[in-house]
């Protein structure tokens, strides 16, 4: 009955395009509530009774039904993936306001026809196990996410953007793609993921790993593989963004989480693959994150530091199976997981904020912000508490996430290896590394925005969005500090989930009577800090308040705008500490010695991903220097053109005399 | 208890890396000494009197005393108080530092040979490491001389590792030599401070014709 | 039981200040205010009046009480000799570091909040150095996790005994960098002088430029008690469990009063570094602190 039902919905999508483009929003939304509604239901179901659900669609694929088949990581990701998508929905409504005059009903209609249909590949990715079929969704979701990107097509860079990103998936599916056919010739068994098993029980599993690590890590955003996030995210409507790093970026993680539950052996190296990937994704990325000045290209870049804690957890948990140490496995898994559902939320929080900042004052440059606290106070709370659980703070879900991958790594030392514990080390190294870079990012972000005076014109005029674009954030908001505050249902959720890697999940809920702990040990925070304010707040009555400017050294007179910090300046005392990575290009004119009277001059500084001008922009320079100098044959004369097929003529006719061809 | 001292001995290997008076890096060379006298004090089996009295003159004597107060003096006659590294950020050096004795671990631990005491390989490498990559990053010639002393006394904490025939033979070998070259360093540093205001290497290549 | 470690620890943060505030006087000199004299400033502070900057909005009144929190928080987990702290479980430490992170991030943004130039600079170096000093805590507290197979506060300092050299020289180093984080958390030299009076070298003192009244004496106390969460877990680090109550009571004051002692000595002896060299004299702990690692390897048999 269900699965006819949803049968239903895939059709009702086309009725988008035959609705006015005010109710487009609200009938794609009922259209999700109800696939959300559907997956959500036998989803919950497999994660309750830790059974696996398997029915077969309607419709025929290649001559065979197509089978559908919903296990614990399945689940998972689609409870996951439906919050974000229906948040998004939600807030585009708000968001695509005011664009209703401007694009035609096509266009909306695209868009929103999109929006659906990325829905529902999306939930189909996590639901199919043939081969054929996950790629032809896979393709369907990069298509679809493509067509979204590019709403605001009108605009030069946004298109630019786009087909970068569309590129780069169609790089990731060869990869995944020449994964799958690989297995297939060497075994013969099915073109699908059982048949991945097949041919990782007979055959070494690194290289045809690394095939599917390299196709999924595209979509993750894994460095080296991240160059499409900071130029797609930004190009993209906001409420896009939002769904493209809270749970786009996922289905890479979902590939390879998938793949990674056919493999049982050699489960060392690639769990130390997958680690020093993820320490250096997390690293550079929140490090490239610092220096931007681009809110919505800061996000990004924060997402793929993200990306590599949920790799952290995961190449933690290969080690602890590998090694056999089922504490840090269970930890590690559990803790990369629950960072997927946690960072799409804040992350999706973040971004939705963003997007209400720029379109109330249309400029996302950190630059020209600041002040918004007072004029869009609901925002900006909460970007504070996206911003403060993305740091790994408690009371909020960052936290917990970290907390469980931290102590598997501190009860993981107890293993006899050296080389294990130096491992772990480092690791912990890093995450805590990757926790201050992140609270210095934050703290950046959230005061250049919403803090201090306006630095220009733009926030000036701004008001508070509607109530439409707040809702979806405060949706947001309850999960995480539901998340912070009780996090044992959650644990135990993952807790399944964890179980199809590891046999003995006993410890997770040996995990849960501590987890209540912290929600115990968050409550005493939180009551703590409201009784703090009562007496304030009795106090303040009692006594004189004044009011003044902010004191400046007896400079009171100037612009208040001018006086205060700016993003480059905040991150300044950073970036001089990381030159080689982290390469600010300053741009000026110096003063002359002639110069009595200097003319008036500006100051630009810049700085770039030196990942991905080395390993992307350099290459193809010289690509391109080789192909200009093919171009040479290209006179523009036409008696050369006609000599060209002449001798073409005569190079065939010589080759064939002497049997080459 | 030799760890303990061997542990020290890293820690001066780290304040090298972290100080810029050329007074320290002096100090530092004494204290490896005393340090290098205990280590191999604690190694011997047996007191043997000429053993003995060739560790004590070794270390204390030469490495704990001869040695830094010649570089003393030579500090002092040529007006060397700072010495800045290269281009590279100062703190890359403590972290190329640090790596270099967690290096030293992990080889000592997949090396694994029954001949070899990793505990006090571990420590030789480090030294060796951190010796070599002083005389890269610095430019100033005085601090190779000191970079070369610390590769000695990483090559003599190597001696120690390997076994207990050689160190007599091996030890006084290298030690003549890096004493013969602190002299002729010395002289020459002497005689070229005369000649330049600062001993930077980048004018030394100017003398190749 | 685990009360009377929470109390003592408040009575010795409240001493600790003006302990320190004697014993630079006695060094230089001076004859130097009461003990109590800090404490009575904080009452002051705290009955008088405010002055807000027009500038600043909710965040401005909200961060110094999150941050006040957070210290008082924290000091729940720490334990005290055999008794556990009021909050523990494993890994309790995480939560320790992270709780004090939220209350840094208030006092950041809450001086950020103000839109003063001054301010931001002490922010950014406040963020800076907060975030290069958390690995030195994380490192120390694996060592530990390493040696004993435990992973909570009270484990860690329960399960530890002092047998051989090896031993003896983490204590040391474990002592050492304790007081060294504790000294770059509160802002105190080498990092930051607290006496200075130029605001472009400050730290925390210039991101409370604008804090006045109740706000600035729950700053001035959650100092002290900082102060005394790092001297507490010193306390445990240093000292058996063996011994009885009475003379861990002894023992855990006593430590605290040295503690204080020592911060004034230290203080009064030492020149601050320059700005741009702190990043690297902070790296260099976190270094100590690596070897403290490579110790407990040895120490664990890991090494042949």
């Amino acid at each position: 009955m269900l699965l006819i039902i949803f049968q239903i919905l895939l059709v009702l999508t086309t009725c988008v395009f035959f609705v006015s483009k005010r109710h487009m929003s609200n009938l794609v939304l009922l259209i999700q509530l109800g696939l959300a509604g559907i997956t959500g239901y036998w989803s919950i179901d497999v994660l309750t009774h830790g059974t696996v659900f398997e029915r077969e669609l309607l419709i025929n694929f290649w001559g065979s039904p197509l089978e559908i088949k919903v296990d614990s990581l399945s689940a998972f990701f689609i409870l996951v993936l439906n919050f974000t998508l229906l948040t998004g929905s939600i807030y585009s409504k708000g968001y695509l306001k005011p664009y209703i005059n401007e694009k035609n009903h096509a266009e909306f209609g695209l868009h929103y026809f999109s929006l659906a249909w990325l829905h529902i590949s999306m939930l189909l990715v996590c639901m199919l196990r043939d081969g054929l079929a996950f790629l032809v969704v896979w393709e369907m979701m990069s298509v679809f996410s493509f067509l979204l990107v590019i709403f605001e097509s009108e605009k030069k860079e946004t298109v630019k953007a786009g087909i970068n990103f569309l590129l780069q998936m169609h790089i990731g599916f060869v990869f995944i793609m020449a994964g799958f056919i690989y297995a297939y010739v060497q075994t013969g068994a099915a073109f699908s993921f059982d048949g991945l098993s097949v041919y990782f029980e007979e055959h070494h599993p690194l290289p045809l790993f690394l095939l599917f690590f390299v196709g999924f890590g595209i979509k993750a955003g894994f460095i080296p593989f991240h160059t499409w996030l900071p130029h797609a995210h930004p190009a993209a409507p906001s409420h896009i963004s939002g769904i493209m790093s809270g749970v786009i970026i996922k289905m890479g993680i979902y590939g390879i989480l998938r793949v990674l539950t056919y493999i049982h052996t050699d489960l060392l190296i690639i769990g130390i693959f997958i680690l020093v990937v993820s320490v250096v994704t997390g690293l550079l990325g929140v490090m490239y994150a610092i220096v931007q000045h681009d809110l919505k290209k800061l996000l990004a870049y924060s997402s793929i530091e993200n990306i590599g804690i949920i790799g952290i957890g995961i190449g933690i948990g290969l080690i602890g199976v590998a090694k056999d140490l089922p504490i840090l496995a269970v930890l590690g898994f559990a803790g990369g997981i629950l960072h997927v559902l946690n960072h799409s939320l804040f992350k999706s929080l973040l971004f939705y904020s963003a997007g209400s900042v720029y379109m109330r004052t249309h400029t996302r440059h950190l630059e020209h912000l600041g002040g918004l606290i007072k004029k869009m106070p609901k925002t900006a709370f909460l970007f504070l508490l996206g911003a403060l659980a993305i740091c790994g703070l408690p009371p909020f879900n960052g936290f917990i996430s970290e907390f469980l991958i931290y102590s598997g790594l501190f009860k993981g030392l107890q293993t006899p290896s050296l080389q294990t514990n130096f491992i772990i080390l480092g690791t912990a190294i890093g995450l805590t590394l990757i926790g201050g870079l992140a609270l210095f990012c934050f703290t950046k972000v959230f005061s250049i925005v919403f803090l201090g005076t306006p630095r220009s014109g733009a926030p000036e005029k701004a008001k508070e969005v509607d109530g439409s674009m707040i809702l979806p954030k405060i949706l947001a908001g309850i999960m995480i500090v539901a998340i912070g505050v009780y996090p044992v249902f959650f644990v135990k959720m993952v807790g399944n989930v964890v179980g199809l890697y590891v046999r003995d999940i006993s410890l997770i809920m040996q995990d849960t009577s501590y987890m209540s702990k912290i929600s115990c040990s968050s409550l005493v925070f939180i009551l703590l800090i409201a009784i703090l304010w009562l007496i304030r707040r009795a106090q303040q009555k009692r006594v004189h308040i004044e009011h003044g400017p902010t004191w400046g050294c007896a400079y009171s007179g100037a612009n208040p705008a001018v006086h205060q910090y700016t993003a480059t300046s905040f991150a300044n005392n950073y970036s001089e500490l990381a030159p080689p990575i982290v390469k600010t290009g300053k741009y000026f004119e110096s003063l002359k010695e002639e110069e009595i009277f200097p003319r008036p001059r500006s100051f630009k500084t810049k700085t770039g991903d030196m990942i991905e001008e080395n390993m992307v922009e350099k290459p193809i320079r010289k690509i391109i220097k080789w192909m200009e100098k093919a171009a040479i044959f290209q006179t523009g004369n036409l008696q050369h053109y006609i000599m060209y097929a002449f001798m073409f003529m005569g190079l065939i006719f010589w080759l064939t005399i002497f049997n080459i061809i | 208890m030799a760890f303990t001292l061997i542990i020290l001995l890293e820690l001066t290997l780290l304040y090298l890396a972290f100080t810029e008076r050329v007074k320290r890096f002096i100090f530092i060379l004494m204290v490896q000494g005393l340090l290098l006298f205990g280590i191999a004090y604690l190694h011997l089996k047996q007191v043997n009197t000429l053993e003995f009295t060739f560790i004590v003159t070794e270390t204390i004597l030469i490495k704990g005393l001869l040695v830094p107060i010649f570089l003393n003096r030579l500090r002092k006659k040529n007006n060397l108080e700072r010495l800045a590294h290269s281009k590279l950020p100062s703190f890359v050096s403590i972290l190329a530092i640090s790596a270099a004795i967690a290096f030293g671990f992990l080889l000592s631990e997949k090396i694994h040979d029954n001949d070899l005491q990793s505990k006090f390989f571990s420590a030789s490498i480090a030294a060796i490491i951190t010796g070599i990559y002083f005389v890269i990053i610095h430019r100033n010639i005085f601090t190779h001389v000191i970079g070369y002393l610390i590769i000695q006394n990483g090559v003599f904490l190597l001696s120690l590792a390997v076994g207990n025939e050689f160190p007599l033979i091996v030890n006084t070998a290298i030690l003549l030599d890096i004493f013969v070259g602190v002299l002729v360093l010395g002289i020459f540093v002497n005689r070229v401070g005369e000649r330049f205001e600062e001993m930077h290497i980048d004018e030394l290549a100017q003398l190749k014709d | 039981m685990n009360v009377l470690g929470f109390v003592l620890a408040i009575i010795s943060s409240l001493l600790i200040p003006g302990i320190i505030t004697i014993t630079k006087a006695k060094m230089s000199g001076k004859k130097g205010p009461g003990v109590f004299q800090p404490l009575f400033d904080i009452a002051r502070l705290i009955r008088k009046g405010n002055v807000y900057s027009t500038t600043t909005s909710v965040i401005f009144q909200i961060g110094p009480i999150i941050y006040f929190a957070s210290v008082v928080v924290a000091l729940l987990f720490v334990p005290f000799g055999q008794y556990k702290g009021l909050l523990s479980f494993d890994a309790d430490f995480v939560f320790f570091a992270y709780l004090l992170g939220i209350g840094k991030f208030m006092m950041i943004i809450s001086a950020m909040d103000t839109g003063s130039g001054f301010e931001g600079m002490g922010a950014n170096r406040e963020a800076l150095y907060s975030m290069l000093v958390e690995p030195i805590f994380f490192i120390l507290m694996g060592s530990l996790a390493l040696l004993t197979h435990y992973s909570s506060f009270y484990d860690l300092f329960v399960h530890i005994h002092y047998d051989s050299y090896l031993t003896y020289l983490i204590a040391a180093l474990g002592v050492y960098l304790l007081l060294q984080i504790a000294m770059v958390e509160n802002s105190r030299l080498p990092i930051d002088d607290p006496k200075t009076h130029l605001e472009l070298t400050m730290i925390h003192e210039v991101m409370v430029l604008d804090n006045s009244g109740f706000d600035m004496g729950l700053i001035n106390l959650a100092t002290g008690l900082k102060f005394a969460l790092y001297g507490g877990l010193i306390a445990n680090f240093i000292f058996p469990v063996e011994w009885s109550l009475y003379a861990q009571i002894v023992v855990f004051i006593m430590v605290n009063l040295l503690f204080a002692v020592a911060v004034g000595l230290m203080e009064s002896f030492r020149a601050r570094n320059k700005l741009a060299k702190n990043p690297k004299w902070i790296l260099m702990l976190s270094s100590i602190s690596l070897i403290v690692f490579l110790c407990v390897i040895e120490i664990t048999q890991k090494l042949l």
